[in-house]
């Protein structure tokens, strides 16, 4: 269990970071710049979900929720990337191939419930069977 | 006072549960009676309840599912005689009786016998088998053991105080709504499996973390034994899985207690939703039993056949294909519910795939005992029984997988003959093999063979008389949960289930006698050297039973049978090891963290139960003012010193002398090569002997991973309310939509807020990082006043909405909107508990190892929660409001 061996070493594969963790030695200075760049990317990317969302004519009707989107998941990738220091390099290998499973059960939770409920739901003249049971009932 | 209990509770004029009542309560004070009399308490409070050893609670789950199978029996053999006797009749169970029994014997069988037992073997062996001393939280697995345990005994106060549930194990909505079950059964149900659906999460997020960080050095992924692969699996689908389970349970709760409308026929709720979300638990959990289950068979069929594994990569990549496809599949639980040709035929050619993967495990198994000498002891029994068994009910499986067929056979005793055959044949075969294979690990000595075969027997003939007139009842057109029933051809079939059943009983019965006659003859069954089935994995190197601390030396791997190689080559040169060089071990101290917190959560889960608002209240400040005492010490570890462990050792190494020097019956001495591993990628550090892996990660590294798996399960819950929200938003009931309610001026200040907030938690981390304590508490203090910031106006909000009759009463949609939005306010809530105690810490502890470690927690939650609030703001509030 509590085997410290050492934490400096210095081979490709066999490092990794805790996620959270900046890999590699920092000064106080870069460490801030680092949430100051993401504090500034993230409030950009939110002023112009909020712009978009308030009706600009700039976009075409349908394509406000795909901007919106766009926008979100972009936003999500600068929070990863920026506050939890999550990166593509090797040493983050396992903190990214959790995150992918994690976003993989979570699209097919989102994505298969809408298009299964959907389905349910034109399929099914739900309202009116269940309100007859209901009568029936009381 | 006591909200709604009354003596009326109690079932004065139902003889068979009273009865059943005053046998369980005599049974348990005969046992604390005879534990006070022999003066055990201290031994047990000591050894056991306190003990955070992975070994003590593998055993302690093992014996929790044991005797919950009793239980589960109990109702599985009333329901078989009433149906053998209802025919023209009202047989002797009343139908609100008969109604409750199927629903707990399905409740009981699946949660508190199945993965119980799952969960044991993995505690017991998957360290063994990695070569490590403990798994990643020692003392979470204490809470995650009796977290359970506290279900347990929720379900099983049921029985004499009010009622179960009578809506069947999965507690279909509308039935299952307060409407059409007022009573307390539902509630017993509900908050028996969200106390224990915790504790497994926790298991899961414990046990992906030390399979993947905490491993011998040399130990490799592709090294590790195959029930570790399975383990991972089934731990990964339980990360994945469970918060599902307890978003869905959460909402009909929400339904239930708080007047919501997720699943209700009125205002706009949904009832076929909660279908939707419980299978996409309810599948994966299927393979969270059965995958370690394929793992128990692979190490018995090895084992017992003497050979290597056949297809080792080709069972990993089948294991976690299945682990992936079992999340691709779940509509064919309701492919008759309407949805059309599209949906039902993607999800039906899903089920089919899905047997592809799990028949290459079963050619695997065959070509393993090809060409091996096969001793067919009592492991072995079960896994070919299994073999056969399981075939046969995956062929019906695939069979059901075809919609049109599903529409004719859905629902019927068919139904109940397949999955039966799959969970018994599959499951509990495996466990049983498991339960014997392992046993002399657990305690020093074998059970008896003769009652195990016995025992093997009559489960295997009694399952088949049981189950394969279910199979043809099914055809004949008979629905399941029937209490009685007036078609002649059904009564015979009905009289030779209930004899397969006493069969069952039978070898139940053996398996009792089993269990006393080996503790009787201990010493003839004794297990001498720790190897006695001439075993292939790590286990079997160290003691039987294996010393606290399981390896006096981590050991070195080099391939994937570790042990199998050290044992071939000490046997080639008839000698020990050289005397290893000990060191001091650290080993993690008792707690008594996981049984107080359980206690409390006894408390709180029987209040809410009963409405006794003040108990409720008083067991919730208990369970947490638990958790701060544990967070609060300091001394995590005790320390074995190295002459201590030398002594230990050497009565170890000297029990083993008579088997390397090739004395011990039964092993020999084989042809033996080191195996070659092709690995294209075998570059750099990977072509090192240890193929790059240097042993258990730091415990920075340990915990921060775990805190990670944890964040991606909340992810995965919110994905749950998610999708209830998106599926119900337009449900509004003719009262207000997004656009009349939501005021994007407070959105906005909240969503500033919260990011600053994030921000000041990131300043506060690199203050600590450089151990400045002003800025350090600078920092955490502006995160707790935005956060605070954040939360009151929410609150605010929230409060407003109420008082215009905008609450989640008014509508489906308000429901899912309030459980969404306030799920994330509930975590941020806690996240501000959680900051005040880590403030406090820092202040008083300074910047030691283990406090560093939570405020990087604690700043993963804090970012994470900004991620959640993208995901709200964008889809809730924005694309709700805009045009």
């Amino acid at each position: 269990m509590s085997n410290d061996h050492d934490p400096n070493h210095d081979d490709e594969w066999g490092v990794d970071v805790a996620p959270g963790d900046e890999p590699g030695e920092h000064s106080v200075a870069s460490g801030v710049w680092v949430y100051v760049i993401g504090l500034v990317l993230a409030a950009i990317l939110t002023a112009a979900s909020f712009w978009v969302a308030s009706g600009t004519s700039l976009l075409y009707v349908a394509g406000v929720p795909m901007a919106l989107a766009a926008l979100a998941i972009g936003q999500m990738g600068v929070h990863l990337a920026f506050f939890l220091h999550i990166t593509t390099g090797p040493d983050n290998t396992n903190n990214v191939l959790a995150l992918a499973f994690g976003v993989l059960i979570v699209a097919i939770v989102i994505g298969g419930s809408l298009w299964i409920m959907y389905h349910l739901n034109t399929n099914m003249v739900m309202p009116d069977m269940l309100l007859d049971m209901h009568k029936q009932k009381g | 006072m006591f909200g709604k209990l009354t003596w009326a509770a109690i079932p004065f004029d139902q003889p068979i549960p009273l009865l059943t009542s005053i046998v369980m309560i005599a049974v348990i004070l005969g046992i604390l009676a005879w534990i006070t009399a022999k003066k055990h308490w201290h031994y047990l409070w000591h050894e056991w309840i306190t003990s955070v050893d992975h070994k003590r609670i593998g055993v302690m789950y093992c014996l929790l599912a044991l005797v919950m199978l009793i239980r589960g029996f109990a109702d599985a053999i009333m329901m078989r005689t009433q149906q053998a006797v209802a025919f023209h009749a009202p047989g002797y169970l009343p139908p609100e009786h008969f109604d409750q029994i199927f629903s707990a014997h399905g409740t009981i069988m699946i949660f508190f016998v199945a993965m119980p037992f799952v969960i044991g073997l993995m505690n017991f062996v998957v360290p063994l088998q990695l070569g490590v001393r403990d798994v990643a939280f020692p003392t979470f697995n204490s809470v995650s053991f009796w977290l359970t345990a506290a279900g347990m005994l929720l379900i099983n106060l049921s029985l004499f105080i009010g009622e179960f549930s009578q809506a069947g194990w999965l507690a279909y909505p509308p039935l299952s709504e307060l409407r059409f079950s007022p009573g307390v059964g539902v509630d017993y149900y509900l908050w028996a499996l969200q106390i224990s659906g915790i504790g497994t999460l926790l298991t899961g997020i414990n046990f992906v973390t030390t399979i993947l960080k905490v491993r011998a050095p040399g130990m490799t992924l592709t090294r590790m034994p195959i029930f570790c692969w399975t383990a991972l699996a089934a731990n990964l689908l339980i990360v994945a899985a469970f918060p599902i389970l307890t978003a869905t349970l959460g909402m009909l709760l929400l339904d239930r207690y708080l007047d919501f409308h997720f699943f209700t026929i009125t205002a706009g709720g949904n009832p076929m939703m909660y279908l939707n979300l419980i299978w996409i638990w309810g599948h994966p959990e299927v393979y969270i039993l059965v995958l370690p289950a394929f793992g128990v068979y692979s190490e018995v069929v090895s084992t017992f056949s003497g050979k290597p594994l056949f297809g080792y990569r080709s069972m990993i990549v089948a294991t976690m294909a299945i682990c992936i496809l079992s999340f691709l599949v779940w509509l064919h639980h309701f492919f008759t519910m309407g949805a059309g040709a599209d949906v039902n035929g993607f999800f039906g050619i899903m089920t089919m795939i899905i047997a592809v993967p799990t028949g290459v495990k079963i050619f695997n198994w065959l070509f393993t005992m090809w060409g091996g000498r096969v001793r067919f002891q009592t492991p072995m029994l079960w896994s070919i029984g299994f073999m056969v068994t399981f075939v046969l009910g995956g062929m019906t499986g695939v069979l059901l997988s075809v919609p049109p067929a599903d529409f004719v056979l859905h629902n019927s005793l068919f139904l109940i003959a397949h999955f039966h055959n799959v969970i018994i044949g599959g499951v509990v075969f495996g466990l049983f093999a498991g339960y014997a294979y392992w046993f002399p690990k657990a305690f020093g000595f074998k059970l008896d063979e003769r009652w195990g075969k016995a025992a093997f027997w009559f489960w295997l003939v009694g399952f088949y008389v049981a189950f394969m007139p279910l199979y043809v009842l099914g055809m004949e057109g008979m629905t399941r949960r029937m209490q009685s029933y007036d078609v002649a051809e059904w009564h015979p079939w009905l009289i030779a289930a209930a004899a397969g059943s006493g069969l069952i009983l039978l070898g139940i019965v053996c398996q009792v006698i089993q269990l006393i006659v080996s503790i009787r003859d201990r010493e003839r069954l004794i297990d001498y050297n720790g190897d006695p089935w001439d075993g292939r994995t790590l286990e079997w190197i160290t003691g039987s039973p294996p010393p606290a601390y399981n390896f006096p030396v981590l050991p070195n791997v080099s391939n994937v049978e570790a042990y199998w190689g050290m044992k071939q080559k000490a046997l080639e040169q008839r000698r020990l090891t050289e005397l290893p060089d000990y060191k001091p071990i650290e080993l993690p101290r008792h707690s008594p963290t996981g049984f107080v917190t359980s206690f409390f959560a006894v408390i709180t889960g029987f209040a809410l139960i009963w409405h006794i608002w003040w108990l409720v209240i008083l067991g919730l400040v208990g369970a947490f003012a638990t958790f701060v005492v544990f967070a609060w010490r300091d001394h995590h570890e005790f320390e074995l010193p190295a002459d201590e462990l030398a002594r230990i050792d050497a009565e170890r190494r000297k029990r083993r002398i008579a088997l390397v020097e090739g004395r011990e019956p039964g092993i020999r001495a084989v042809k033996y090569e080191e195996p070659t591993e092709h690995d294209p990628h075998k570059i750099g550090p990977r072509a090192e002997p240890d193929g790059g892996w240097k042993g258990p990660a730091a415990k920075r590294i340990v915990t921060g991973y775990g805190f990670w798996v944890f964040l991606l399960s909340d992810f995965i819950l919110f994905a749950g309310f998610y999708a209830a929200y998106a599926v119900l938003s337009h449900a509004t009931a003719g009262g207000p939509g997004p656009k009349q309610l939501f005021d994007l001026h407070s959105v906005a200040i909240e969503t500033a807020c919260l990011l600053l907030s994030s921000f000041a938690c990131g300043l506060a981390m690199i203050a600590a990082n450089v151990r400045n304590m002003l800025w350090t508490q600078v920092g955490y203090l502006l995160t707790g006043i935005l956060g605070l910031g954040f939360l009151s106006i929410e609150i605010s909000e929230f409060a407003h909405m109420l008082m215009e009759g905008a609450g989640p009463g008014r509508s489906a949609f308000l429901s899912s909107f309030f459980a969404l939005v306030g799920l994330h306010g509930l975590h941020v809530t806690v996240g501000l508990l959680w900051l005040g105690t880590v403030m406090a810490q820092f202040w008083t502890k300074g910047f030691r190892a283990d406090i560093m470690r939570r405020g990087m927690c604690f700043a993963l939650f804090w970012h994470a929660l900004d991620i959640i609030w993208v995901g709200i703001f964008t889809n809730v509030y924005l694309l709700g409001t805009s045009t």
